[in-house]
């Protein structure tokens, strides 16, 4: 049998190794995560107030969803204007998040760090405008910069804590933030026209991706209005809706020695059977998870590039790469829509920043959608508030059998289509990067 | 128009085990990383390119290496040695690479919480058919630093770093000799020391740290008082966000100990320092240093008083070397390879 | 273990527990041989730094001497040891450093006798605890 291995892929945020076995009968893919998290360890023992900045070495959002547990464990409810700041941090870290996707996802065709001029005497193919890269980069810049603003860092914030924000903002920086919203949304359309125009319309920069897609499956998402988890079958009718606390109920957690990432699935009546992990119980989260509910958006721009996708793609749900790069746009047009109406003065001033608990709690926990998708935190403290059990539910986690899934279905496309080494490497890192 | 005389400069940039950050700080200055490829080539950098590690076999040299994340796996380690044996540079770039960040607090926990995976929802029944699996590369037996495994040259902390550093160390390391104004941008960001041989033209000493050169507090905002303290605080609940020392009003505030650089970054948003710095050039140990202050500002001279004190503040190891457990821990930091 | 010698670093106070440890070898009191002295100014000041680096150097224990409250020749540096004490003991705890290994005795320059007894009764307890190394943590 043979054997092939890639080490490390682009743009994933942990540490991935592909395992291809293969023979002419036998074809089996391992997207293996190659180094622990430790979260468990690193957080065990520490005082449950200092997780927002511990945990934020997952990812930023994180950080807001650590605060939210937070705001549960201490029973303090956070003011308007806390919650304001937050829901602006995370908008700006939706945007970063999709736009820098897009990104690599347009620079994928070429090194983006070569010279112009090497660039164009090596006449690349499938050619990206540079100005178009480099807007793209200004406008993450940009978002990095509220990003900054509104939490301290853009990268590991810190300005979340528990019921509410750590300071007010200074005067200057509301004027900067709407300035930059308006930017950010100006440029969304701009990008929106380039990329029906240039990559999804003809399909051509997306060939090889068009009938890139898994098996349905089912999806797990926050519902905007009650929040709750929504769970949806494969043909997307709701198949159960729970609070969040009840998620490990519900989803359990399935270790395997050669990855260290456990695999999230559905636990159901034959939960003890895990014969094969390619089966039927995995759920997948993110953007295309979100979409795949098949509700309107509230805002009119995104809900208009929806409409759009459904015109050309089919109506929801979907479980194609195409899709997924699709459902990044429309997400990114929402967080800017959402970015103007929340960076206006009048939410981002008040009276408090937070409020203070009075006493210690146990127990707390909090559930948020990240770009990425649904995270889960659940935190238990001794009577002192120093943590003694923490779970924390990872989009890495999550969509770990559908990374699997989707490798194992780009290694057998690139197979069977008899590609090299090179372009099976980049098949499998360009369908895993949008989900 | 004139070539080039002073051929390009080969870089990799790399993460071992940690989470992005770092690298992020290096493309949050990618609105200049395009200028940056006029006196740079990346010739190594897996999260943008894709490079694989057996590639750097290829390469003939590589002139600058920034290498990010801890040293946690036997991969993380062969390539440490790998990048150390091509590079003429290294330097550990943000926290977890200088001095084994907040990965390395899985030293403690292996003896202090649990010993074992005690995930209750986790279902740990393993496959029973006998297909061939791949395997993992093995765990270090305790996370260390990059210094603990090569010799390194510069260090960049901060979790992540700091624009402002990050962009001068890539400045005077990379771009050397390539634009005055550049340079001269860079110097204005650095200790003397540095700034003064990045001027005249020359690499700065090894084994310079690209921060400040004294402790958080000399760039802190906050305004002292030398006041004491009768009660001990925790961030949860009520302070002065604004104004007042963090330490003074009696909350746990590492700038005392912590390398300047960040700008005070953390206590200017209301929050205590966590020291992702590392420790300042002067003092042997963050957490003794910090016991010392701490006890300082007790105004208590009753024994029974300073015991209800000190019970008080919590979590002291996973607090005072939250980022610097693995290398500038006295009781369990190993040498570094100089 | 029974072979085991335990390393003690005394940090005396030159005013007062020097002096008591001079008058107890003078007097001949029975003392383990488990000691080795550093004569400080003052217990103030014994920077919680040397007691890290003692046991980084590997002392198996650390006794501090000063003199008792009230007695300081410098007026109040043997309260700043009183204060550092038990935070600096809470952090060796926490590291895995044993309660027994790290000590602050207040010893007057009279106190030749408490002090034979405090050095024989701390060879003993750390004989017990057996010898520390760091990487004895894992």
């Amino acid at each position: 049998m043979k054997n092939m291995t890639f080490e490390p892929l682009r743009w994933q945020e942990d540490p991935v190794r592909i395992t291809v076995f293969h023979d002419t009968e036998y074809l089996q893919a391992y997207f293996q995560v190659s180094a622990p998290r430790d979260i468990e360890w690193i957080c065990k023992g520490r005082p449950v107030e200092e997780l927002p900045r511990i945990l934020t070495i997952l990812s930023p959002p994180h950080h807001l969803a650590s605060a939210m547990a937070l705001d549960r464990l201490f029973e303090v409810e956070p003011p308007p204007l806390a919650v304001n700041m937050r829901e602006a941090l995370l908008q700006a870290h939706v945007f970063r998040h999709h736009l820098r996707k897009l990104y690599f996802l347009l620079s994928s065709w070429q090194n983006p760090f070569l010279d112009y001029k090497t660039r164009e005497s090596r006449g690349e193919q499938h050619m990206v405008p540079s100005h178009i890269l480099d807007k793209i980069m200004h406008h993450v810049s940009l978002s990095q910069e509220t990003a900054a603003i509104l939490g301290g860092r853009c990268d590991h914030p810190l300005s979340a804590v528990a019921g509410g924000v750590s300071r007010f903002l200074k005067e200057d920086h509301y004027h900067r933030l709407s300035e930059i919203a308006e930017s950010c949304l100006k440029f969304g359309m701009r990008l929106g026209k380039f990329l029906r125009d240039e990559i999804f319309g003809d399909g051509k920069a997306l060939d090889g991706f068009q009938n890139l897609q898994i098996e349905p499956m089912a999806s797990l998402a926050l519902a905007e209005k009650d929040d709750n988890v929504v769970l949806r079958d494969p043909v997307e009718k709701e198949m159960d809706r729970f609070s969040p606390d009840m998620i490990f109920e519900k989803i359990g957690l399935h270790k395997e020695l050669w990855t260290h990432e456990p695999f999230a699935y559905v636990k159901g009546q034959s939960k003890d059977e895990i014969k094969n992990i390619f089966n039927s119980q995995f759920f997948f989260v993110g953007p295309l998870a979100r979409l795949n509910s098949g509700e309107e958006l509230g805002s009119p721009l995104a809900e208009e590039e929806r409409q759009r996708l459904i015109e050309a793609l089919g109506p929801f749900p979907h479980f194609g790469v195409v899709a997924a790069y699709w459902s990044l746009l429309v997400e990114l047009l929402q967080a800017a829509e959402k970015m103007t109406e929340l960076y206006a003065e009048e939410k981002l001033t008040g009276p408090d920043i937070r409020t203070i608990p009075s006493e210690m709690g146990r127990e707390g926990y909090g559930a948020l959608e990240s770009p990425q998708g649904l995270i889960y935190h659940h935190y238990q403290t001794d009577e002192r508030g120093i943590v003694e059990d923490i779970e924390v539910l990872d989009t890495a986690t999550e969509n770990n059998a559908l990374h699997c899934l989707l490798t194992q279905k780009a290694v057998e496309v690139s197979m069977a289509q008899g590609k090299t080494r090179e372009e099976m490497k980049n098949l499998i890192e360009m369908s895993l990067l949008p989900f | 128009m004139g070539t080039n005389p002073v051929p390009n400069k080969k870089l990799a940039i790399f993460t071992a085990t940690g989470c992005r950050a770092c690298e992020n700080a290096i493309l949050d200055i990618h609105y200049q990383v395009s200028s940056l490829a006029r006196c740079a080539d990346i010739a190594f950098w897996p999260y943008m390119l894709g490079s694989e590690v057996r590639d750097l076999e290829k390469q003939e040299s590589i002139d600058v290496c920034f290498f990010a994340g801890a040293i946690r796996t036997s991969s993380d380690r062969e390539a440490a040695l790998k990048l150390r044996e091509k590079s003429r540079i290294m330097v550990a770039c943000g926290a977890c690479a200088a001095f084994g960040g907040m990965p390395g607090l899985v030293n403690i926990s292996q003896w202090s919480v649990v010993s074992g995976q005690s995930q209750r929802t986790m279902d740990n029944k393993q496959q029973t058919n006998e297909e061939e699996k791949p395997e993992l590369p093995p765990l270090e037996s305790r996370v260390l630093g990059l210094p603990q495994i090569v010799k390194v040259d510069y260090l960049v902390p901060g979790c992540p770093p700091t624009q402002n550093f990050l962009w001068a160390a890539i400045q005077s390391l990379v771009c050397n000799g390539q634009s005055p104004a550049r340079l001269s941008f860079a110097a204005s960001r650095l200790p003397e020391a540095i700034a003064q041989a990045i001027t005249s033209g020359i690499l700065p000493p090894k084994g310079s740290i690209f921060a400040g050169e004294k402790a958080v507090c000399a760039s802190c905002s906050r305004v002292k008082e030398e006041k004491r303290f009768e009660t001990y605080k925790r961030p949860y609940q009520a302070y002065e966000e604004l104004g007042r020392c963090l330490l003074e009003q009696g909350l746990v505030c590492q700038g005392i100990t912590t390398q300047e650089g960040c700008g005070g970054l953390c206590t200017a948003m209301g929050q205590p320092c966590r020291g992702c710095f590392g420790k300042a050039e002067a003092i042997f140990d963050p957490g003794a240093k910090m016991v010392s202050a701490i006890s300082s500002t007790f105004d208590s001279n009753d024994a029974q008083e300073i015991a209800a004190l000190v019970d008080d503040i919590v979590d002291l190891v996973g607090t005072f070397y939250r980022y610097t457990l693995p290398t500038q821990c006295a009781l369990f930091s190993t040498p570094s390879k100089d | 273990m029974s072979d085991f010698e335990p390393k003690i670093i005394a940090f005396l106070c030159t005013w007062c527990a020097y002096v008591a440890a001079d008058t107890a070898g003078i007097a001949r009191y029975k003392q383990k041989p488990n000691v080795r002295v550093i004569r400080v100014l003052c217990s103030g000041m014994v920077d919680p730094n040397y007691v890290l680096k003692a046991f980084a150097s590997g002392a198996d224990a650390v006794l501090v001497g000063g003199c008792h409250p009230g007695d300081c020749h410098y007026i109040s540096g043997n309260i700043k040891a009183m204060r550092r004490a038990p935070l600096l003991r809470k952090l060796l705890e926490e590291m895995g450093v044993e309660n027994g290994r790290f000590r602050l005795e207040w010893i007057a320059a009279s106190d030749a006798p408490q002090y034979a007894e405090i050095i024989n009764q701390m060879s003993e307890e750390v004989r017990s605890l057996g010898p520390f190394s760091p990487s004895t943590i894992k």
